[in-house]
Order: structure tokens, then C-alpha cells, then sequence
């Protein structure tokens, strides 16, 4: 089911959580909604459900304007931030519970029920586990089992609010790639929102960036990598190195320090550079003004990465550099050592435009 | 079908349970010291009263004890009495739901009005309450005259006895259950709607199940305010014996005759209701446990 979202903005009292969001979601897509805290992640989700009304705009599923119909009657399945189990039923007894208040004409027979339980409980991996409560789980089987409760509707829309929150990332990991499959088998079109960039890159088929209430980007997760549209989206997707200088003649210059910026030629503003840690060289010898001086504060070798902290010989801003172990041993550099600093990849921002 | 999690199949291992929590053991001096002054304290102010009404009762033998219960005007008092429970009890019940359904599950304006409303039965003195219906319905009242003309009997007779009660218990139920609502919150009920539930079956097969002790407890603290209530039944009564007398009226009567015996012998019986009470209340909350 294709979903659309025409125009959407929502107060509560006096606060706007929601200022005029439109987006276009595709039939089968599996979309990332990533933002900081307090965004309007929830918010966009709940109204989508219909749990929440809207003050201004409109929502479409496959053309139709369902703005104004009941969640009982939207066909959504919505995995909640804190699960929102039946406290009182059993495992076996929420999964089945979507099914079993169907009204009678459209209900199954109650072994109907359970053959798609008991497929939905293996699919989770919780057969074992189909007589406990939600309060004799943990958090990771409390996900699981507000998943399958979700699935066994057979939603057209599939709603999850950080479903992986409270998981440690192994599980995590495992759980968004099982997700992924789930989806590429059942082709739910399906929302989830996550703080973790990583998540989303990872498997969203596109990604939505909030903040304060506003979209600030929506794209592949390529797209929103290498060409964010914000220095808030810069940002947010993974560390980055600033650089505040002037641009002049495609260069943003920083007093004898250059980085080379083709693509504003014309421009003599301030400008801010963004770099990320992975698009920092580092050399031992200083041959041009595209470099700056640096001294190694701190190396942390993670796995096959080295981060490298500098701090700069000039101003004495902080960087962040990030190399493979290869390049680190063949570079021979240790704490204390200066170096020459080449951003290779700067990502312009005017400041006018944006308030960072 | 989609591959199931590579997760490797889990197997149940405990149950995680609330009570006695390591953390909270205290030192056993501290321990019996109070279970001792609380023992103490329950018997002085409940245990004996209780024994000296059904020594009393039985002071003068098990026939004059029988006999002041089977007498006409006690059985009419304790028959009123039940009729009267009967009917206040399922009233407020459904009135308790409705607002506290209300009140913890939307927002509306008015909210904080109704929430004193519901508490002003508690603030006013029964024998107030009482009174404000003897200004309504009796014959000098408001709507007396009315009543009169079309022959309806409120006060003095059953429906002011009814109303009396009923406003005197009705914020049992639903102060019970606003607490409890509350902390729940409405996430489970939302959950039902968008599994596609119906509000009606919503609230049978969540809401419900989640409140059921705390409406149990409302109902048994009403059932016992109903049975027991004095002041303002005793304003609307008219105390017409065999016909508007409840129990505690009936008792207060024998006991301004000197029947001693007689209103023991009646107290003993609303007594024996207000244990069997407690044992009802009791059972259903071990069973709550078992659950
Ligand atoms: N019912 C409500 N009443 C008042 N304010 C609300 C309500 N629900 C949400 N808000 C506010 O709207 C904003 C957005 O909330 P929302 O829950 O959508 O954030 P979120 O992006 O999901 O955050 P998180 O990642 O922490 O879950 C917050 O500032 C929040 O305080
Ligand atoms: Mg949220």
C-alpha cells in the first residue's frame, strides 16, 4: 500500500510538533525515520495510525484519503516504543488477539488461530515461550512478540517505533537484517523509526530525517550520506570535522590554510566545511597549503579502524581522522607526533542558510 | 515463509517473581517489633469490639438471639438492607467505569470539575446529603409538590433510601479505579484498537481484565458503605418500622429501647456480612495470584 502524506502539521497546545510534513512512500518500501529525541518521530507514526488526529493536512493510502478513518479500520500494525503487550494475556494469547476480535463473519476458527500463532511464535522464535507473560520476558522477547502480534493481522502498513531500542547491538543487528528479510519476503510497506544512523543505513530502502518537528531530508540512504542536504543531517549521520574559513576563488581559505571547493567559485562568503573523519589524510610531510598542522592527542585502534585525534597546530580545534589499520602501520605515526592534516572530500555549507 | 531469527532457540528458564525481594529484607528485630505493634493495635481497636458484639448478642441464650432476628421488623430491616446493596452497588459500578473511563482515558474541558464532583460525597456530611433530598422531594420540597399531585414516593419509602445511598457511596468505584488507570495509561488500548478491536471489545478484553481488582476492591468498599450507611438514610428514612428501616436503623431503634440483646443480635448479623466480606475479598485476591 502506497502511503502519502499531504501537508500534515500538529500542535499540542501551544507547542508544533508536526510543521507541514509531506512525504511519498512507495508500495512495499522500507523507510528509516531517523531524528534526534523530541522530533516528531512518534508523532508521525501515531498519526499515520490514527491514534493521533491532525490539525492541517491530509494522509493517503493508495489514493484514498483515510484522514478521517479509525485506526480499527486502517489496517496498520503498529509496534509500540515500549511494546504495549496485553499484561494480562499470554504470549500465545496476544499474538492471536487481532484475529480472535474479528467480528464473526471474518474471524478464523480458533485452529486457524492457532496454526497462525504457532507460525508467527517460530517465526519470532518464541515457540517455548507461548504460556509466559509479558512480565516474565525480557526485552528483546517482548519486541519479538509485538512484532508477530502486529504480522498475525496481515497488515497493509507496518508501523514500528524503535523496535530494536532496548536490545544490545548484537541483537540488534541480527533483528533489523531478520527484518529486512521479512520485509523483501511479505512486502509490507513499512516505517521504522531509529536514533541510529547505522540502522537506517543500513536497511532502509530510503531514509527520513526529522528535526524540530520538520523533514529536513528524505533519500536512499546513499543519497543521504553523500549528499546531505543540512549541516544537521551532516551531522547527524556520523561524526564530522569542521572547518569555518571564507570561500575565494573555490577555495575556502583559513589563513594560509586552503581546501579546495570547486563548486563555489563564484561565492566570497563565510562558509562552513564539513568533513568526515574517513575523508581526513594524513601526511607525514608538509608539501602544499591544502594541509594544516596537527598534533596526535589520542589513537584508538577499533577492530580493522584507527581513530585518530588531533589537535590543530593553528587554532587548536580538535579533528577527528579515521584510517584503516593498514594505512596507520604503513604511516608510522604515534601520540605527539605532528602532523599535516588534507581534508580530501569538504562539504560546503553558507551559514545564512542554515543555523547549525 | 521468511527464514526464522538465527537466534538459537530459547528455552524458558525462570520466572521472575515480585515479592520478597533480597533487597528489601529488613533485620528480624525490626521485623517483629512491628508485626507485634500492628498485631497489637488490630486487636485493641478490631478484634474486641468484634467478639464483645457477638458476646453480648449471645448474652441471653441462643433463643432470645434467634428470636430478635427472626422477629418481623429485623427481617423487613435486613431484606431493605440487601435490596438496597443490590441495586446501589451495579449503579455506582457502572457509573465508576464510565467516569473513571472518562476521566483517565480523554481530555476533555471540565475534567477537574467532575473529579471534585466525584469527591464531594466525601467532603458532605450524610446527614446533609440526606437533607439536600428532603428539600427536593419532600412534601415542602422543590419537586414535592409534584411528587404529591402524581403520587410518587421518594422520601420516606425505598427510591429516597436509594438515593440517600447512592450518593453517598458513589465515589468508591471510581476513586478506586482513577489511580489505577491512570499508571496504566491507554497504550494497551491502543494497541487493541489497531489490531482492528472494537471500543466495546476493547474494553471487555483489556481494559477490564486490567482494572477487575481494582474494581472488585471498589465494589466491596461500596457494598460495606451501602449496608452500613447510617446518617443519611437515616434523614430520608422516615424509620416507618418493617418498611423504611435498614439494619443500622433498625439497631439504633432497639438500642434507644433498652433491647440491648435485640440490637446486638442485629449487629452481630451485619458483622458476620462484613466478614464474610473480607473472606470473599481474600479469596479472589489469592486467586488474583494464581493467575
Ligand atoms: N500527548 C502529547 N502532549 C504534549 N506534547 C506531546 C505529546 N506527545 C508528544 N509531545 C511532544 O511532541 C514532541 C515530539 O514528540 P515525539 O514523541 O513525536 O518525539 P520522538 O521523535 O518520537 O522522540 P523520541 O525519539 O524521544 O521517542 C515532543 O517535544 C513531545 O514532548
Ligand atoms: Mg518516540
Amino acid at each position: 500500500m502506497s502511503i502519502q502524506v499531504k501537508n500534515v502539521s500538529k500542535s499540542f497546545g501551544s507547542f508544533q510538533a508536526l510543521k507541514d510534513i509531506s512525504v511519498d512512500i512507495e508500495s512495499g518500501e522500507l523507510i528509516a525515520l531517523l531524528g534526534p529525541s523530541g522530533s516528531g518521530k512518534t508523532t508521525l507514526l501515531r498519526i499515520l495510525a490514527g491514534l493521533e488526529g491532525l490539525d492541517e493536512g491530509a494522509i493517503y493510502f493508495d489514493g484514498e484519503n483515510i484522514t478521517n478513518v479509525s485506526p480499527k479500520e486502517r489496517k496498520v500494525g503498529f509496534v509500540f516504543q515500549h511494546y504495549a503487550l496485553f499484561r494480562h494475556m499470554t504470549v500465545f494469547e496476544n499474538v492471536a488477539y487481532g484475529l480472535k476480535v474479528r467480528p464473526r463473519k471474518t474471524r478464523p476458527s480458533k485452529q486457524e488461530i492457532a496454526k497462525k500463532v504457532n507460525e508467527l511464535l517460530e517465526l519470532v522464535k518464541l515457540q517455548n515461550f507461548q504460556d509466559r507473560y509479558p512480565s516474565q520476558l525480557s526485552g528483546g522477547q517482548r519486541q519479538r512478540v509485538a512484532l508477530a502480534r502486529a504480522l498475525a493481522v496481515e497488515p497493509k502498513v507496518l508501523l514500528l517505533d524503535e523496535p530494536f531500542g532496548a536490545l544490545d547491538a548484537k541483537v540488534r543487528k541480527e533483528l533489523r537484517r531478520w527484518l529486512r528479510q521479512l520485509h523483501n519476503e511479505f512486502h509490507v510497506t513499512s516505517i521504522f523509526v531509529t536514533h541510529d544512523q547505522e540502522e537506517a543505513l543500513d536497511v532502509a530502502d530510503r531514509i527520513i530525517v526529522m528535526n524540530n518537528g520538520k523533514i529536513e531530508q528524505i533519500g536512499t540512504p546513499d543519497e543521504v550520506y553523500e549528499n546531505p542536504k543540512s549541516p544537521f543531517v551532516y551531522d547527524f549521520l556520523g561524526n564530522v570535522n569542521i572547518f569555518r574559513g571564507r570561500l575565494q576563488n573555490g577555495k575556502l581559505r583559513q589563513g594560509q590554510f586552503e581546501i579546495s571547493a570547486p563548486n563555489y567559485l563564484d561565492s566570497h562568503d563565510e562558509a562552513v566545511g564539513y568533513v568526515r573523519p574517513h575523508d581526513i589524510q594524513i601526511e607525514k610531510e608538509k608539501v602544499d597549503n591544502e594541509t594544516v598542522a596537527a598534533k596526535i592527542t589520542f589513537i584508538h585502534i577499533v577492530g580493522p579502524t584507527v581513530q585518530i585525534e588531533l589537535k590543530r597546530e593553528d587554532n587548536g580545534e580538535f579533528l577527528e581522522a579515521e584510517l584503516t589499520k593498514e594505512h596507520y602501520k604503513n604511516l608510522e605515526i604515534q601520540k605527539g607526533d605532528i602532523v599535516y592534516v588534507r581534508p580530501k572530500q569538504l562539504k560546503v555549507f553558507i551559514p545564512e542558510d542554515f543555523s547549525i | 515463509m521468511t527464514k526464522p531469527l538465527e537466534v538459537k532457540q530459547e528455552v524458558p528458564v525462570v520466572t521472575r517473581t515480585t515479592s520478597n525481594s533480597y533487597s528489601l529484607k529488613e533485620s528480624a528485630t525490626v521485623k517483629w517489633s512491628l508485626i507485634t505493634i500492628s498485631f497489637l493495635y488490630i486487636s485493641l481497636f478490631l478484634i474486641l469490639p468484634l467478639i464483645s458484639i457477638f458476646v453480648t448478642a449471645f448474652e441471653k441464650g441462643w433463643e432470645t438471639y434467634v428470636a430478635s432476628i427472626v422477629h418481623p421488623d429485623a427481617l423487613a430491616a435486613i431484606k431493605l438492607t440487601i435490596t438496597v446493596a443490590l441495586i446501589v452497588v451495579p449503579l455506582n459500578a457502572i457509573f465508576g467505569i464510565v467516569a473513571a473511563w472518562l476521566i483517565t482515558k480523554f481530555s476533555f474541558k471540565g475534567k477537574n470539575l467532575l473529579i471534585t464532583l466525584i469527591d464531594l460525597p466525601f467532603a458532605v456530611s450524610p446527614v446533609i446529603a440526606g437533607l439536600i433530598f428532603i428539600l427536593l422531594f419532600g412534601a415542602q420540597g422543590l419537586f414535592g409538590e409534584w411528587l404529591f399531585e402524581h403520587d410518587i414516593k421518594i422520601v420516606f419509602a425505598l427510591p429516597g433510601i436509594i438515593l440517600a445511598t447512592l450518593f453517598v457511596t458513589f465515589p468508591f468505584i471510581a476513586r478506586e479505579l482513577i489511580p489505577l488507570m491512570q499508571t496504566q495509561g491507554v497504550t494497551e488500548e491502543e494497541a487493541s484498537i489497531s489490531l482492528g478491536a472494537s471500543g466495546l471489545k476493547t474494553f471487555l478484553y483489556v481494559t477490564l481484565p486490567n482494572i477487575k481488582w481494582g474494581l472488585l476492591y471498589g465494589l466491596i468498599l461500596c457494598n460495606a458503605r451501602a449496608i452500613g450507611e447510617f446518617g443519611a438514610v437515616s434523614v430520608v428514612s422516615g424509620h416507618i418500622r418493617g418498611l423504611t428501616n435498614t439494619m443500622p436503623l433498625h439497631i439504633e431503634i432497639l438500642y434507644n429501647e433498652y433491647q440491648f440483646t435485640a440490637a446486638f443480635a442485629v449487629a452481630s448479623i451485619m458483622s458476620v456480612l462484613a466478614i464474610i466480606t473480607i473472606i470473599i475479598k481474600n479469596i479472589v485476591s489469592w486467586k488474583a495470584k494464581d493467575v
